[in-house]
């Protein structure tokens, strides 16, 4: 383990690399162009939408910061994916974040304990079940994101393949799981790591590289930020 | 007496317009050849006498100029000159002025206040002579003259009959008024110098055109002063535009509305269209033919849109501008949203939404947005495929009866206008106006509904999260 002291009392994790500080930066982002060109097209009727896409110079100008930072995304995805197994295939890390059935478990029980039926929290793996649900919901959304995107970019090489109707499909995924993916990150993620009471007013481990060891975690890794 | 001679004259056509018949012509010249010399006097036996020479100018300029010389001298012909004795030059007045009542009636020359006089006079045994006020040959307008109580009676002693009034082109039109066709428009109670400005009882200016087009165009001026709004539409339009630019042919109001038989053709549909048939013969044809036109003539049904429905009548924009052609969504709303218009022939007014909400129509309204607030950077990238893209214009088929695979083949067609290599599967992208069920488009209604379902669940479940985290912390605080 490596830790670092930062004070007498709190003691530091080192839980993020360079890479994945830097990674989550350039997806913060893109996911705030790709919301706002996006959202703003799905509620294209209301004023502040219209307001947002006429500033940005009209809808022909959003839609191509929209393919744009959707490249980059694709991108950004592509070489997660493939770092990442790397690292699995050549075991040069844990692979922390696959789900495990822990993970349902400490589900549960902090549900038990936040309705006063267990004593403690869990204490979790190195990552939390809350932050696997989020990086699998975000990984699995986003790819889906990226084919629904590429099928609505190019309609018609889409049909060269798939049935007509898979266009108006994949526009009902892209823009319901971008809804979803939305609130996902406006409700969950901003709560975890910003309003909730343990981190307000803002958990910056994922900046700084380092967190705070809480009690419902314990790291067993070595940090190397690379799980 | 003194208006009396005017009366005559203002009818008679301004503008040297009014050929006499060949036959007046030609009396004229025959009199003109002695009395359009001057010199030659005729004697009374008092040693009086009076000159015989008619100035053919003067002549040519009065009110009476369309007038045959034997109209008023009635004892004249071309063959007769009788030789008439009179004791002095006041008779031969007098007798003169009696010719001018022939046409003048008493009653109305007795009407103006101004001959109350003379015909008191009169009364009294004192000779009136007309020509002592109007003069003879020269007579013309005199300000403040007579104004006949009907200004329409007034014009029609002469526009009544046929006359011609010729152009310098050698073209010709008939001045000739019909009552019944002044009397069945709604012009009906508007007075002829209210609309041919400038003509009245004391005044008939004589105008030059060079051609029939140059005189109608100038007429439909005439509409300008009281339909400015119409007017102001009209200069805006196509039409108005083409004339600007000297392409005359272009239809003004009058060509549309015609003149005296005036119209607003309003409601008379079928007129419409016949209208516009008259230059636009090729797409009245296929107008024809379509759903459209062949239930207005076959059913003469008053529904359908006719051209003014889709074109406006008076600022028709040129169809070929993006300007049109991206307005051409809300023009076919203005019926197929209608409900009850729609519930009358079983057709569906979800077809206006389901454009509205699908990739062309909201890119076509976010364009139309964009060009109103910023219309100096609207650059659209492409245009955005509207009904008539797919429907076509004028001649748009009924798509009920239709064979599926018939309709797909046109529609692919159409689709290849924009996206070029489009294969057969991509018209399917179009789910037709339908809205997503199991039977039309089942993978979309499914998707629909399963983000339908997981979406709140999944917003419930994590603000579940969120509030039990917050609860938990409070109370072990």
């Amino acid at each position: 383990m490596v830790y670092r002291e930062m004070s007498d009392k709190v003691e530091y994790i080192r839980r993020f690399s360079l890479y994945r500080i830097v990674e989550h930066l350039v997806l913060i982002a893109l996911f705030v162009v790709l919301a706002v060109t996006g959202l703003s097209q799905k509620f294209h009727a209301l004023g502040i939408s219209q307001s947002i896409i006429i500033a940005l110079g009209g809808v022909d100008s959003v839609r191509f910061l929209h393919h744009v930072a959707g490249v980059f995304f694709t991108a950004l995805a592509l070489q997660h994916i493939l770092a990442n197994f790397s690292v699995i295939v050549f075991r040069q890390g844990e692979p922390s974040m696959l789900i495990t059935v822990k993970d349902a478990q400490d589900a549960l029980h902090n549900v038990r304990y936040y309705l006063g039926l267990a004593d403690q929290p869990v204490m979790c793996d190195r990552y939390s079940y809350k932050e696997k649900f989020i990086y699998w919901l975000i990984l699995l959304g986003g790819i889906q994101q990226i084919i629904t995107g590429f099928i609505l970019w190019f309609p018609v090489a889409a049909t060269k393949y798939l049935p007509g109707q898979f266009i108006p499909a994949a526009k009902a995924v892209h823009t319901n799981e971008a809804m979803l993916i939305f609130l996902l990150m406006a409700i969950w993620h901003i709560y975890d790591s910003m309003f909730s009471p343990e981190v307000f007013p803002l958990n910056k481990s994922i900046f700084t590289g380092y967190a705070e060891r809480r009690p419902e975690t314990q790291e067993k890794n070595s940090g190397n930020g690379q799980g | 007496m003194i208006g009396v001679v005017l009366l005559a004259c203002l009818m008679l056509p301004g503008a040297g317009a009014f050929a006499q018949d060949g036959a007046g012509e030609q009396e004229k010249k025959q009199c003109l050849k002695c009395h359009g010399e001057q010199g030659s006097v005729k004697k009374f036996p008092d040693g009086d006498f009076v000159s015989t020479y008619v100035d053919a100018h003067a002549l040519d300029r009065s009110v009476h100029r369309s007038l045959r010389c034997t109209s008023c001298h009635k004892e004249f012909t071309n063959q007769r000159h009788p030789d008439r004795a009179f004791r002095n030059k006041l008779q031969f007045r007098i007798k003169e002025s009696h010719g001018c009542r022939d046409c003048h009636a008493e009653g109305t020359i007795k009407s103006r206040a101004i001959h109350e006089a003379l015909f008191k006079k009169e009364e009294a045994g004192e000779a009136v002579v007309c020509a002592n006020c109007h003069s003879a040959h020269a007579v013309t307008h005199i300000a403040g003259g007579n104004v006949s109580k009907s200004e329409e009676k007034y014009c029609l002693r002469c526009h009544a009959s046929e006359k011609k009034m010729v152009f310098r082109s050698g073209e010709s039109v008939s001045t000739r008024v019909k009552l019944a066709e002044l009397q069945g428009s709604p012009h009906r109670n508007v007075g002829c110098s209210d609309c041919h400005f400038g003509f009245s009882s004391e005044e008939h200016p004589r105008r030059q055109f060079r051609s029939e087009r140059q005189y109608r165009l100038s007429s439909s001026e005439i509409c300008r002063r009281c339909h400015f709004d119409m007017y102001t539409k009209a200069a805006e339009g196509i039409h108005y535009a083409m004339l600007s630019v000297g392409k005359l042919e272009a239809p003004t109001c009058i060509d549309c509305h015609g003149g005296h038989a005036i119209s607003s053709l309003g409601n008379n549909r079928l007129a419409v269209v016949q209208k516009c048939k008259t230059c636009h013969s090729e797409v009245y044809e296929v107008y024809a033919r379509s759903v459209h036109g062949g239930a207005l003539f076959k059913e003469n049904n008053k529904d359908v849109p006719i051209c003014t429905d889709c074109h406006s009548s008076h600022g028709i924009k040129d169809p070929s501008l993006p300007e049109f052609h991206d307005t051409i969504p809300d023009t076919c709303s203005k019926c197929h949203s209608n409900a009850v218009l729609m519930g009358k022939y079983g057709l569906s007014t979800e077809v206006v939404k389901t454009y509205l909400t699908d990739f062309h129509g909201v890119t076509l309204g976010l364009y139309q947005k964009e060009q109103k607030e910023s219309p100096e950077r609207y650059r659209p990238d492409r245009p955005m495929a509207v009904c008539t893209d797919c429907h076509g214009t004028h001649g748009i088929a009924a798509v009920s009866g239709a064979g599926v695979q018939a309709l797909k083949k046109t529609l692919l067609k159409r689709c290849q206008t924009c996206h070029r290599n489009a294969t057969e599967n991509f018209p399917d992208a179009w789910l037709s106006h339908y809205k997503p069920s199991l039977t039309n488009a089942p993978l979309v209604f499914i998707v629909e509904q399963f983000y339908k379902i997981m979406m709140p669940l999944m917003v419930v479940g994590l603000l579940f999260q969120v509030f039990l985290h917050i609860w938990r912390y409070l109370v072990n605080r």
